[in-house]
């Protein structure tokens, strides 16, 4: 192969691995805002046990990183048209290119499990809302505070607190039939209204509240597997290139 | 009579109507067919008897209230306008009863104790008489201009309480019908109204019923687990193709200069410019081995060089 052609494959080489290593980088914020977890829902995963996302989110913290410098070193490699400079970088490339696979499968498959309906968020808020335990004491602070910055009340609606039997109603029996959180609140924590709150009416938070959960894990879920899925196919193609480059050295 | 102010409102409504329909008939120039008129005529006394003898029946609120039926209460619309009567000491009382027992109220309902008969802490159970009155309010605090729907009155406010008479909650998960009925200042039922539908409490459900196992999968999670591993295996199998492509060449190459390197006699021949072929990247020199035909070489074929020379 002429020498322009190699000269042209190497900057073509060059220019990908720039845009692999920006955009990795790019990867690696992302899912540093996932673990991060501005909403602070991380108690609904973790006491079901399926905090996958946030786990599948710190994988890509590191894959991001390390694409970063594996693209930087690629770059030198390329241009020192070194064999065996491009050789490590394939493999190291390869080995990360698998653990950020397996970052955004693990993600997707996670997310469909958490909130692919409502039953599991349901279930865990009739269960452990106002329990004792550790876990109960996560979950109650996170339903309390979702349910007043949202304005929203129960899973699918208020009606279920009525549906079904929960730890809120054995603990108290004669109290309203949701949640104080439920209805809204004077800035002092009283309830504004107690009958309307009582009866359902104009002050109680009538939609549910597994919209906003759903669409929160949701965003988390689709930062890590799709931003993923899109540096990985960038990367597969660059990688391509790079072993076409690597066969053209001599 | 409880319906007659219904009636005669009814009635205003149905008599302008007649009236258009009979001018109409005239100045249209059509014969009045007689059997026409009979069947108005008996319509409308149907319709003024069916509305002389409707009574009230008590519903569910229609105000937007989240708490309408829940296991143990229920929040029904305030009588207003349904009773007639006009006298200062009478109350309207409600009878929340099980299905099962409106025969037993009707049957009691002439008793000048009727109040106290059932009172509420016994009146549910296996023995027990399945109703118990409570009382709602004054009949002269419903007047018929007061009627809204955003008004409304709470079974079961009260809780699980104690006296006699009070709103106490309703057994979870039972039917219940409800009855308003109008009580003079002697504690005597002078007048009621008809028994509701079947109302139906909630009965709560254990929240371990919720199945909350895996559902399905989404479309999303499918194409990227099917991309992502073809692209890691396809990779994977490029990767140790290249390998070996990069083996075999360096074979090859080590071969020809293998080769090229042995000790050989000066050619006299052939002065010609050797050709030189481009395989892929690989330049390689084809040397002219004519002059080697006279010595026997390791590498050679003796029966391809007798081929050869042929």
């Amino acid at each position: 192969m002429a020498s322009g052609g190699l000269a042209c494959l190497m900057f073509t080489l060059v220019a990908l691995n720039i845009l692999a290593a920006a955009a990795s980088l790019a990867l690696f914020a992302v899912a540093i805002w996932v673990v991060v977890d501005g909403y602070k829902l991380y108690a609904i995963s973790a006491v079901s046990g399926k905090d996958d996302i946030f786990a599948a989110a710190w994988i890509a913290i590191f894959t991001g990183f390390a694409f970063f410098l594996t693209c930087l070193f690629g770059i030198f490699a390329a241009v020192k048209r070194s064999r065996r400079l491009m050789l490590v970088y394939l493999i190291v490339m390869f080995i990360i290119f698998i653990f950020e696979c397996a970052s955004a499968i693990t993600a997707a498959t996670n997310r469909d499990y958490l909130v692919g309906n409502s039953n599991l968020v349901k279930k865990q808020m009739l269960q452990y809302y106002t329990d004792d335990s550790s876990k109960g004491n996560q979950i109650t602070d996170t339903w309390n505070r979702v349910m007043q910055e949202v304005k929203c009340c129960g899973a699918d609606g208020p009606a279920d607190w009525i549906t079904f039997d929960s730890t809120y109603k054995t603990k108290f029996p004669n109290s309203f039939s949701w949640p104080p959180n439920c209805c809204e609140k004077l800035s002092n924590s009283e309830v504004k209204d107690p009958i309307s709150c009582r009866d359902g009416g104009i002050t109680l938070f009538k939609k549910g509240c597994f919209q906003h959960i759903e669409w929160v894990l949701s965003h988390y879920t689709w930062a890590v597997n799709w931003y993923g899925f899109a540096v990985l196919m960038l990367v597969f193609f660059m990688l391509l290139l790079a072993m076409v480059y690597y066969i053209q050295l001599d | 009579m409880p319906g007659v102010i219904l009636s005669a409102r009814h009635l205003q409504g149905f008599i302008p109507l007649w009236i258009l329909f009979i001018r109409n008939k005239m100045f249209s120039c059509y014969r009045m067919k007689t059997n026409v008129v009979i069947r108005l005529v008996l319509l409308l006394t149907v319709c003024t008897y069916a509305v002389k003898s409707q009574t009230a029946t008590p519903v569910l609120t229609p105000a937007d209230l989240q708490a309408k039926i829940t296991t143990n209460t229920v929040i029904l619309k305030q009588p207003h306008c349904y009773f007639n009567e006009t006298c200062p000491t009478c109350e309207i009382w409600l009878v929340p009863a099980l299905s099962s027992a409106t025969s037993t109220f009707d049957a009691d309902r002439t008793n000048s104790n009727i109040l106290s008969l059932s009172p509420y802490p016994s009146a549910f159970g296996p023995l027990a008489k399945n109703y118990f009155l409570t009382k709602v309010g004054l009949l002269s605090t419903f007047p018929c201009s007061a009627s809204s729907d955003s008004l409304y009155f709470v079974v079961g406010a009260d809780g699980n309480c104690t006296t006699v008479n009070c709103n106490g909650i309703l057994p979870t998960g039972s039917v219940v019908r409800f009855k308003y009925v109008l009580v003079n200042g002697s504690g005597i039922i002078i007048n009621e109204t008809n028994w509701s539908a079947n109302i139906t409490l909630f009965t709560p459900q254990n929240p371990a019923s919720i199945y909350d196992g895996f559902i399905a999968r989404s479309g999303a999670m499918v194409v990227i687990t099917t991309i992502l591993s073809v692209a890691a295996g396809l990779l994977l199998l490029l990767f140790f193709i290249m390998l070996c492509v990069v083996c075999c060449r360096k074979k090859e190459s080590k071969s020809i200069t293998a080769r090229s390197s042995m000790p050989q006699p000066i050619p006299a021949r052939s002065s010609m410019p050797q050709p030189i072929t481009v395989r892929s990247s690989m330049r390689m020199p084809r040397y002219d081995t004519h002059n080697l035909n006279d010595r026997v070489h390791p590498y050679d074929n003796p029966a391809y060089e007798l081929e050869r020379e042929k």
